[in-house]
């Protein structure tokens, strides 16, 4: 890499740095002293937060080129969109609904509604600062929350136990994914006396039956937020919303594509951290679009250049389950120690990415169909040939050399998916790499016992 | 000895075992107490097993050497370092080309290792988080009946009807076998559930990455008779006695990679 090309990535990461600190000085600014000192007060993980421009340094680190560029662009498209979420503490707040990351936004955003994932905080917090949500796990399991549970819901449930959630008007939940994010929505209804609506989604969904009724499922949700919000449906601006989607969808196809290339033009943060944003969080939002595009468009130079995300890149895998939250800096490490690339993770894998926006009904049963055959929903319901079908299309396509599985401890549904996947990779002669680990909690497996497992696969099995 | 030397020197947390090897096979071996220093450990088991070869060699004539084991990064005489799960595959394989499947019981974890048809290791498990089941365990055990590590393996084949011992932490299970034991309860009884709970522990793990046929059993807790049969029972098939002493399978196999890699 020559001393320009250092240079120029170095000027990139000030650049995006500056950048990132302007949009989050602004919250402030638009809230004004007094209200910023309130909810700085009331909602002591505004803190935590506020450190979100740390995410730049750890996808940035040792990272080069487009990769680089990638990964930058991922976090300026979070950190602002974030400072808008958090906007909603303060600004119609009677429209502000909580809902469940399995809930698709598209028709709140529809509805002139005002979103709170509830499962945010849980997600982000650990990923800007390992230790932030450790408190709230803390505060859940001393409330009597088994230890035992997923620390993604207990976090969640801890913050609502400290009374640190929004001014929330409504409840969305679903029987998605697991049992733990099931149960936590009891406690928060009962902790904020609200309304809650939760979503039946069937246990076998490949097949029209199972579609028709979840799209009715969308439409009593829908006439329900109508008597329990000042939200309206607007159906145009639904399709409007989902046909943005659709072209974000189209983009991530196509980078997709370009990443089947060896070695691969883009990976890990730009790939996963993109979808998980942008489809999870802001989905049909234009900005999420022109994101893709560039993605592509970097993606594509490194193919035309044949340049490598990861100049040594030696292995290729997909990491099944949600990245590890509190250690997202694990594969630029792997990167490094090993020419270990991440490809794609599991979260970012959608069967069924496009929605028929032809009619109301036809936009409806394509919102059904991808949230009941979304990532994680259809690995932890429905039947186990699911998770393994994916698992083997994705090693295949991907040109993939392992598979590693996120081995979260708190997730029960996976675990016993695991021991038959061991089975199968064995009998395939797929290398297979089950990290223990905590979603969230690094007190659980830290994390040099987390790269000790790697190290331990990598000269055990590979042989480096 | 006109042969080329080389060694492996497997720097366990409780013993350090040293295996030399040439064309002709195995010249010297040697077995010690670990130190506090894995380096020392490592001088000490090199030239005991240089001095088992009753000539003049000394640790500088071996032509490579391999260090592996939990202190094999303190090695910084050894040519390279080899994991233990490597090593122990070789090994085992280089004793019994058809062996598939390891049980390997050291004196501070366990492992089970899946072993291909090149001595490659294809998949493993590995308790190293929990003392019960491991060799330190059964020195706890054979401390509360009074008996030496030998007396207390053979004490289980005596049984005449085993006495589940369930407790899963090494500390509970000391107080439910003490308790037992107040009760007047066969010691050889007794003696069996600790086997038998060992046994299911390590069945847990090799079923982790496969049980295939040959299975064979490695480190210092292979000496143990009554786990060995409490095992197959589990099992329900044989585990092949290797033909080089279990406990020094480590050094063996980094002996045998040695030897390939020089």
């Amino acid at each position: 890499m020559g001393f320009i090309s250092q240079i120029q990535d170095q000027m990139l990461f000030y650049q995006s740095w500056i950048k990132n600190y302007q949009n989050i000085i602004q919250m402030p600014l638009r809230h004004g002293p007094i209200q910023t000192f309130q909810n700085v007060n009331k909602y002591p993980w505004l803190w935590h937060l506020a450190k979100v421009n740390r995410l730049l340094t750890i996808v940035t680190n040792g990272r080069q080129g487009n990769y680089r560029r990638a990964n930058a662009a991922v976090v300026e498209k979070i950190v602002p969109n974030l400072m808008h979420i958090l906007d909603n503490l303060v600004q119609n707040t009677d429209r502000l609904v909580l809902h469940e990351d399995m809930v698709p936004p598209e028709i709140l955003f529809a509805m002139g509604l005002k979103t709170w994932m509830s499962e945010l905080l849980g997600i982000l917090m650990p990923i800007v600062d390992s230790h932030s949500v450790e408190k709230y796990i803390d505060i859940a399991e001393n409330a009597g929350i088994p230890p035992d549970l997923c620390s993604l819901p207990k976090s969640t449930m801890g913050i609502i136990l400290s009374k640190e959630v929004p001014p929330v008007k409504a409840i969305l939940t679903s029987n998605s994914p697991c049992d733990g994010g099931m149960a936590s929505y009891q406690l928060i209804k009962n902790k904020l006396d609200i309304p809650m609506f939760q979503l039946d989604v069937p246990y076998n969904f490949y097949n029209d039956r199972a579609i028709d009724y979840f799209a009715n499922e969308l439409k009593r949700m829908i006439a329900w937020l109508e008597i329990h919000t000042p939200g309206k449906m607007d159906w145009d601006h639904l399709r409007v919303i989902c046909e943005e989607r659709n072209k974000m969808a189209a983009y991530e196809l196509e980078l997709w594509e370009s990443l089947r290339q060896r070695p691969a033009p883009l990976a890990a943060e730009a790939i996963y951290l993109s979808h998980l944003w942008c489809f999870n969080v802001t989905p049909g939002d234009p900005s999420g679009t022109e994101l893709f595009k560039y993605l592509v468009e970097l993606a594509n130079d490194n193919v035309q250049k044949n340049i490598a995300a990861v100049p040594n890149e030696k292995y290729r895998t997909v990491l099944w389950n949600p990245p590890l939250l509190h250690f997202i800096d694990l594969f630029s490490w792997a990167e490094q120690q090993y020419g270990l690339t991440l490809i794609i993770d599991s979260m970012s894998y959608n069967r069924q990415p496009f929605i028929d926006t032809s009619t109301i009904d036809s936009t409806l049963k394509g919102l059904a169909h991808i949230m009941m055959t979304g990532p994680m929903a259809r690995h932890t319901r429905g039947p186990a040939q699911n998770y393994f079908n994916d698992m083997f299309y994705i090693y295949t396509y991907f040109d993939l050399d392992m598979i590693f599985i996120a081995g979260h401890i708190g997730c029960k549904n996976t675990a016993a998916l695991n021991g038959i996947l061991r089975e199968k990779c064995r009998k395939k002669g797929i290398p297979l790499l089950i990290i223990d680990y905590d979603l969230s909690d690094p007190r659980v497996v830290s994390h040099d016992g987390i790269i000790q497992q790697l190290d331990r696969f990598m000269e055990n099995i590979m042989n480096k | 000895m006109h042969n080329k030397l080389f060694a492996g020197c497997d720097v366990g947390s409780t013993t350090g075992k040293a295996v030399i090897i040439n064309d002709n096979g195995i010249q010297g071996m040697a077995v010690c107490h670990s130190e506090i220093d894995p380096e020392e450990t490592a001088k000490i088991v090199l030239a005991k097993a240089c001095a088992s070869m009753g000539t003049e060699i000394a640790p500088k004539d071996i032509t490579y050497l391999i260090g592996t084991g939990y202190g094999r990064r303190e090695v910084p005489f050894a040519n390279e370092n080899i994991s233990e799960i490597t090593c122990h595959a070789m090994g085992a394989f280089s004793c019994l080309p058809d062996t598939r499947t390891i049980i390997d019981i050291g004196g501070q974890d366990v492992k089970a290792i899946s072993v291909g048809r090149k001595g490659e290791v294809i998949d493993f498990a590995m308790n190293d988080k929990c003392a019960a089941g491991t060799g330190r365990f059964f020195e706890m055990m054979a401390n509360i009946f009074r008996m030496d590590i030998t007396d207390f393996s053979n004490l289980s084949l005596q049984s005449q009807k085993i006495i589940p011992v369930t407790s899963q932490c090494s500390v509970f299970a000391e107080t439910e076998v003490i308790t037992l034991l107040a009760k007047r309860k066969n010691p050889a009884d007794i003696a069996a559930g600790i086997q038998s709970s060992v046994a299911k522990r390590c069945f847990t793990l090799m079923k982790k990455v496969g049980i295939q046929p040959l299975v064979t059993i490695t480190g210092g807790c292979s000496k143990n008779i009554g786990l060995i049969k409490a095992l197959e029972t589990k099992l329900r098939m044989p585990i092949q006695i290797l033909p080089v002493d279990p406990q020094l399978m480590g050094a063996y196999g980094a002996a045998v990679l040695a030897m390939k890699k020089a």
